[in-house]
């Protein structure tokens, strides 16, 4: 949320290098948790693929039992059916009691209905053209034998039992040789397919096992490389942090020794008699009031961001109207601005709502912004100041924008994400001597941020910049706020 | 030896007169039955369901029931299948289409079978689904069964052109013996 406060990209084509830029930015910045989530993306690629083929596992075996396991089970039953026909056949031979052959002929018969089903079952099952002709071939071959048995079956009970034998040896005999070997080729189909599916069970189980060593060394590595690379750039910023603290207390210093140096040679004047004419000692005593207050302000700056840097600052907000914040403003900036020669040229919406938040930390944010203006404005001596309703852009409503824009040196896209960062100097700036703390922008986000709003800018080299703070307006303002604007006035001010 | 084999033939003979009680005299008679109800039922004559015969005269079936045919008309030998001696089904076979008694039936077949003229002697079977079972197995086969016995497994033959149901069909069986 916080780096989505700080700025905004241009309207403009420049938009989209603008967004490259950002993910670019975010990439160096968060090696590390890229690294994390591209370990958890791989974690979770494998690990689909593993469920996969554990499910793939889990499903060759379930048909291992239900078809090829269960399959050779019905054979086994089919195969005892088949002689079990044959045996009460061939045992209502052994007696003469035609009570005792109708009692094994109506055996056979049991079996032999049993084998028929298990057949038209096979053969519903079949799949394969080859399981298919099996099927067909043993369907074939089994009703062939039953013709035979029932011929056997009548002679028996008919009390031929010399052509009942001589029919089963030449009929009989034979064709149920035929189903016998047309079971065990049904068997060994069944075997086969066994074979096959246990097979695939194996590989799949090694590739699953290869897989989740490649997962757990790839994680132990990449672990290990996001655990080094947030290592890393936890040395690096506490290095870079370091560097800035230096940096601050350089340029603290160095803002300090300018007013002190100032102070110290017109006290030395005034001590040594230099100075002895009444308007000479007035001119003095101003310039000795200017250089303290001038500490006084870049004090102040640095206590308030202390202040502010655990975030915890409260501040009190309330309904304020938007020619309040103004008129503050300007009171606050105009001796600032007319020491610089600037001119500012305001653009205020006629009828704004009033806004929520704490007048004197409201005009110091804008104040920093004023000061930017004046420091970075270079010769152009022109301050825009647009206050407006706008949408707001992370709630539903409306909000406030003040806009404070100059036409001075701009700023590099690259330097943009940075300037909000505490103690950030642009080494163009060092370059061109132009002095400064780097905690103005940081100390007037912090606050904007603190009030409910942010912060934003849109820049470009050597064009200008616009920094626009965002407030949230009354509630109430809100709901009666119908979208239709006055359409907007200026007004100069020198 | 002799005459005392005499003598004892003359004591025997005196003795079962003596003891024979005069003709008015009061004997131990068991009492008269109940007035009894005879229900009876149709006995269907059953065939194998491949036979193609469908009607028999109750000649032709004496004819068949005696051995005396040997073959239905599509070549099939005729087996016979009766009930055991003393059942109610074959008592009927015996005196509506046999016209014999149990002994005649017995020389009959003995005689037919010494002479050659009958080939095989009927199969008995000893429940009414053994005789259906047989039948059902046998393609020749034919045999009788109570009506309420008879199922689709078997198939039943017209007697004389009457089916078991119609009115007029002469083979009966003694369903049950009621008393009051």
């Amino acid at each position: 949320m916080r780096s989505s406060a700080k700025y905004e990209a241009t309207q403009s084509p420049v938009a989209l290098v603008s967004t490259v830029d950002r993910v670019l930015s975010a990439v160096l910045r968060h090696n590390a948790t890229l690294l994390l989530v591209l370990v958890f993306c791989a974690v979770a690629v494998v690990g689909v693929f593993v469920i996969r083929d554990l499910q793939t596992a889990n499903a060759e075996a379930e048909n291992i039992y239900g078809v090829s396991v269960q399959g050779l089970r019905e054979i086994g039953e089919l195969q005892f059916d088949a002689q079990e026909t044959r045996r009460a056949t061939l045992y209502a031979l052994t007696t003469n009691d035609s009570n005792l052959q109708v009692e094994y002929a109506d055996q056979s018969r049991g079996a032999d209905q049993r084998v028929t089903d298990g057949i038209a079952q096979y053969m519903h099952q079949a799949k394969l053209p080859a399981d298919m002709e099996l099927a067909e071939r043993l369907t074939h071959d089994w009703a062939n034998y039953l013709s035979i048995r029932d011929e056997v079956l009548a002679s028996i009970l008919e009390g031929s039992t010399k052509e009942a034998v001589t029919l089963d040896l030449t009929g009989g005999v034979p064709s149920f040789e035929r189903v016998r070997q047309d079971l065990n080729e049904v068997k060994r189909s069944y075997d086969d397919q066994a074979s096959r599916r246990l097979a695939n069970v194996v590989a799949t189980s090694r590739r699953s096992a290869v897989r989740l060593i490649g997962i757990l060394g790839f994680t132990f590595l990449l672990s290990s490389t996001a655990v080094w690379a947030i290592q890393r750039s936890r040395m690096l910023s506490a290095i870079q942090l370091a560097k800035l603290q230096m940096e601050f207390v350089a340029s603290v210093s160095h803002e300090l020794r300018t007013p002190l140096a100032v102070l110290s040679s017109a006290a030395d004047n005034i001590a040594d008699g230099v100075v002895k004419e009444k308007m000479d000692l007035e001119r003095y005593g101003r310039v000795l009031q200017n250089q303290s207050r001038q500490m006084t302000g870049l004090v102040d700056q640095i206590l308030l961001f202390a202040s502010t840097e655990d975030r915890k600052k409260r501040y009190v907000l309330e309904p304020l109207d938007v020619a309040q914040i103004v008129g503050s403003l300007e009171s606050s900036t105009r001796e600032l601005i007319q020491g610089a020669g600037f001119v500012v040229e305001r653009h205020m919406q006629p009828g704004l709502p009033q806004v929520m938040g704490d007048l004197a930390a409201i005009t110091q944010c804008l104040q920093n912004l004023v000061g930017n203006a004046v420091k970075y404005g270079a010769n152009s001596r022109w301050i825009g100041l647009d206050v407006a309703l706008g949408p707001a852009e992370h709630s539903p409503g409306q909000e406030v924008r003040i806009s404070v824009s100059d036409k001075g040196i701009g700023m590099d896209r690259s330097e943009i994400p940075h300037i909000f960062e505490p103690f950030y100097r642009s080494p163009r700036v060092n370059a061109m001597q132009i002095h400064g703390t780097g905690l103005g922008l940081a100390l007037a986000t912090r606050i904007a941020e603190t009030l409910g709003g942010r912060l934003s800018v849109v820049s470009e080299l050597s064009v200008g910049s616009t920094f626009t703070l965002h407030l949230p307006i009354v509630e109430r303002e809100r709901l009666e706020m119908t979208g239709a604007a006055s359409p907007p006035y200026s007004s100069k001010q020198t | 030896m002799g005459r005392l084999a005499s003598l004892l033939i003359l004591v025997g003979l005196a003795a079962l007169v003596f003891a024979a009680p005069p003709r008015n005299a009061l004997v131990s008679v068991p009492p008269p039955l109940p007035e009894q109800t005879l229900l009876t039922q149709p006995l269907a004559i059953v065939v194998n369901r491949t036979n193609s015969v469908d009607d028999l005269s109750l000649s032709e079936l004496r004819r068949v029931f005696l051995g005396e045919r040997s073959h239905w008309p599509n070549g099939r030998r005729i087996t016979l299948v009766m009930r055991e001696p003393g059942e109610p089904e074959r008592k009927t076979i015996l005196k509506d289409v046999c016209q014999m008694n149990e002994s005649e039936l017995k020389n009959h077949f003995l005689h037919g079978l010494f002479t050659g003229e009958i080939l095989v002697s009927p199969k008995i079977l000893a429940t009414p689904i053994g005789v259906r079972k047989f039948v059902f197995n046998v393609p020749g086969a034919i045999g009788y069964l109570r009506l309420s016995d008879v199922d689709n497994t078997v198939k039943i033959v017209r007697v004389d052109e009457f089916l078991p149901e119609d009115k007029g069909y002469k083979l009966h069986v003694e369903a049950t013996r009621t008393g009051n």
